[in-house]
Parts: structure tokens; C-alpha cells; sequence
């Protein structure tokens, strides 16, 4: 008998990484605010200025527990590093 | 039909319904083989190109083909006539307002429940009434395992890796109902939506299983014992908001018309009544605190409840149209209350079903 797959055919060929960097000074870090601990990304936010030297953007999304907005994960690929996303 | 996946020509029926477990094709039940034959018959039903897309299914983002689609619903029992209603809780789920990708991965038990409403749910026999939410009516299950083999082959949410809910509910199989429309003396959840007198749709909710609420007498006493189910400390709206489903079966709901009580002022008492103090909320613990301190921060719990007062009642929903009332079950003494996910989402979305041939 047929019988049809019901699952889809994923992309074969992901991007290309970019090259891992030997340290923070000077980098621009993206960090991808989940939106649901404000005072502990600012932490974060403060301590990779002050204490790695790197220039922070960073990027808020309208939800923590949705994905980032097309536009928001472009922004954030632009940068040199990129902090996607924080457990708690 | 022009149908682009993948064929495999297997000699015997036991290793066909093998082959879906060995490749993780199937979330645990044994399916029906979806035969060319057999998808193109829900595909010419619904009169849609196979190969439109009602979008990426989250995690990890198959595309919800149409072709996709009736090949899951046909493993999941569906007949001709249940697709439309598969296609129509599909672009509900997928709408960003109810936050799939959130529901799908949480830690937290919701699942997206599918009501039904209008003449097609009488039409396909979906069960409103008696054991709504149980098992003996093809309708609800094969429109409910279409729906969760569809999340599972093109989503791809798996326990313990993709889909991180800790413990979960049976509903993850199949969790669809219709509302009782007949026996019902208010409008229907889908005409409250903005749905026309008549139409067909879906609902979609992410939500905790039924819980059973004891609920009969008048309706003060009917209130009392829904309100206090309501405001369970357990549950994740009682610190985070978000929305609520409440069932009232069509015996309570016909008290509450003969004493004058619309479906809006029922909605409205349970939302000013269901409350807990603040200082009994606080008592669960830190961890309770931090998170509602952070969707205050974020702006999603209210300013307008004095939250270092203890004495201070805050509600399970930040606004009464968060309370969504269905009337299903039996005529009785039981309703139900099903949480929902809190302000994180899973949030109610409503999609009218499209009839083929735009009838």
C-alpha cells in the first residue's frame, strides 16, 4: 500500500555561523530582552559595559514566552555577539 | 491533485502502522494510514490548493500545508466533512494572540482545548452535552487528534525536549468540545466573539483540564461555589492573570436566565467575586511573588491594586471578558472551571469555519 509522510522536509543547510570572538572589549553585544525579569537583564545589561566593555544594544520583545519579531532577531544578528535568550 | 510529500510503499498493513511509531510519526496512539486516496478526499472537499500554507507551526516551524494538514487529519480519524474544522482551529492556533510557541514549550500543563460552535457542530454530531469533554463521539476525538498529531508532526513538540510542560493532561491526545446551543438560553461563545447568528467556528484555549465543580441551586448559591473554584491558589492565574474558561452545564445556565441573569452578568459577579487577599496570595511563596513583580514591571499586572497592602483583593483575570462562559455537559449538578496559562498567553482565539463552495 501508499502512505504519505506526514511530517515536513526540514531546511538541509542552517547559516552560516559567524566567528567566534576572543573577547567582549570593544564588541557590540545584542541582547534579547525576554521582557519578564527587567531588573535582572539590566543587571546583565550593566556588568558587559562596565566590567567586559562591550556596547550593549538592547532589544526588547513584546513577549517573553513568544518568538522575537523577524525585525528584532535582524537587529540583533547585525551585532558582533548576541544574547538570545535568559532561563529562569 | 498535485500532493508533494513523500510516498512510501510499504507490503503489509502491521509494518505500516509500525513505521509511524519507528520514525516518531505519532505521539503514542496507532493512526489511520493516511492513502493518497484518502487526503486528496479531505483536500477536494475544502476546495483549497494543497499547497497553501496557513503558516510555520511552532517550535519548530513546519509548514501547515493544506496537504500537511489533511494528511495528519485523516491519521487522526477525520472524514471529509470534520476538515474544514481542522483548518479552522489550525489558523486560530496559529494566530499570534494565542502564543503557540509558548504553549507548546511551557513548563506549565495548558493545552489548547478546540470548541466548537454553530449548525455544523449538530451537523457532524459533535458531543455538547453528556461527557463533553470525555471519550464516544468521533467528531471530538478525530478533530482533537488531528489538531494534536498536526502540532506534533509539523510543530514538533516533544516531552522532556521541545515541549518542556512537567507533567502535561491527557488532553494533549485530543481535547475538543462543542457548546450546547440548543439547550442554551444565552448566544453562543462564538456570536459573543463577533461571529454572525448562524456562522460556524472554532475557539481556541489554552487551559488546565476540567475541574469539577459541585454547582447547582440558585444562582447565589451557584456563584458562592463557582467563585471559590475559581480563585484556587494553585492556579496560575491567581497570581499572573490571564484568561479563564468557566462551563456551566445548560441546567445552571437556564436558572440563571429564569432569574434574569444574563451570560454578562454572570461573567461580571464571578470576575468582582472570584478574588483572593494579596496577603493569602503572598503566603505561596517568593517565587510566586517574583513573577507577578515581573509582569508588573513589564506593565501586564494592573497599577490599580495596592499590592503592599494585604487586605487588597485582586481578581483571577485583568478584566471580566477574560472570563469566558461555554455552556456544555449534562443537565446537573456539575460545572467546570479550566485555568488558563496565566498572562503568559494561550489566550482565546476565534476563527470562523469555512464551508466549501463559500456556502
Amino acid at each position: 500500500m501508499e502512505i504519505l509522510s506526514p511530517v515536513w522536509s526540514s531546511a538541509k543547510d542552517g547559516p552560516v555561523a559567524k566567528r567566534r570572538l576572543r573577547g567582549l572589549a570593544g564588541a557590540t553585544v545584542a541582547i534579547v530582552d525576554d521582557n519578564l525579569d527587567i531588573p535582572f537583564t539590566t543587571r546583565l545589561e550593566v556588568l558587559l559595559a562596565e566590567r567586559a566593555g562591550a556596547t550593549v544594544k538592547r532589544l526588547v520583545k513584546p513577549s517573553g514566552t513568544a518568538p522575537s519579531p523577524p525585525a528584532l532577531l535582524e537587529e540583533a544578528a547585525r551585532a558582533d555577539v548576541a544574547v538570545v535568550g535568559i532561563g529562569l | 491533485m498535485n500532493l508533494v510529500s513523500e510516498r512510501l510503499n510499504i507490503d503489509e498493513y502491521e509494518e505500516a502502522v509500525e513505521l509511524f511509531f519507528a520514525r516518531g510519526w505519532t505521539d503514542g496512539l496507532p493512526v489511520v494510514l493516511p492513502t493518497p486516496r484518502q487526503v486528496e478526499a479531505l483536500i477536494a472537499h475544502v476546495e483549497r490548493d494543497p499547497q497553501e500554507s496557513l503558516g510555520p507551526v511552532p517550535p519548530k516551524g513546519g509548514a501547515a500545508t493544506v496537504e500537511k494538514l489533511a494528511i495528519n487529519a485523516v491519521m487522526g480519524g477525520c472524514r471529509p466533512e470534520h476538515f474544514p474544522v481542522v483548518l479552522a482551529a489550525m489558523e486560530a492556533l496559529l494566530d499570534p494572540a494565542h502564543n503557540l510557541n509558548g504553549v507548546s514549550q511551557t513548563t506549565h500543563m495548558c493545552v489548547s482545548l478546540v470548541i466548537v460552535n454553530g449548525p455544523i457542530a449538530r451537523a457532524l454530531n459533535f458531543n455538547s452535552r453528556d461527557g463533553v469533554f470525555g471519550n464516544g463521539y468521533r467528531a471530538n476525538a478525530a478533530v482533537g487528534r488531528a489538531v494534536r498529531l498536526a502540532l506534533w508532526n509539523l510543530g514538533g513538540a516533544t516531552p522532556g525536549d521541545t515541549d518542556k510542560a512537567t507533567l502535561s493532561h491527557p488532553g494533549e491526545y485530543a481535547f475538543c468540545i462543542a457548546e450546547e446551543e440548543e439547550d442554551n438560553p444565552w448566544t453562543p461563545l462564538h456570536v459573543d466573539r463577533g461571529c454572525p447568528v448562524g456562522s460556524d467556528a472554532v475557539t481556541v484555549f489554552a487551559c488546565e483540564g476540567p475541574h469539577s465543580v459541585f454547582c447547582y441551586g440558585t444562582p447565589e448559591e451557584m456563584l458562592h461555589v463557582l467563585t471559590d473554584s475559581m480563585c484556587s491558589l494553585g492556579n496560575n492565574n491567581m497570581h499572573v492573570l490571564g484568561q479563564m474558561l468557566v462551563t456551566l452545564n445548560p441546567l445552571n445556565a437556564e436558572e440563571f436566565a429564569k432569574r434574569g441573569w444574563t451570560k454578562g452578568d454572570v461573567r461580571q459577579y464571578l470576575w468582582e467575586h472570584a478574588r483572593r487577599s494579596i496577603g493569602d496570595v503572598r503566603a505561596c511563596g517568593v517565587v510566586h511573588e517574583q513573577f507577578r513583580k515581573m509582569e508588573r514591571d513589564a506593565g501586564r499586572y494592573p497599577l490599580r491594586y495596592d499590592l503592599a497592602n494585604p487586605t487588597t483583593r485582586v481578581p483571577v483575570t485583568r478584566d471580566p471578558e477574560d472570563i469566558h462562559i461555554v455552556v456544555a455537559g449534562g443537565r446537573s449538578y456539575f460545572a467546570a472551571v479550566l485555568p488558563g496559562w496565566g498572562g503568559f498567553g494561550g489566550y482565546a482565539v476565534t476563527r470562523q469555519i469555512r464551508r466549501p463552495g463559500g456556502r
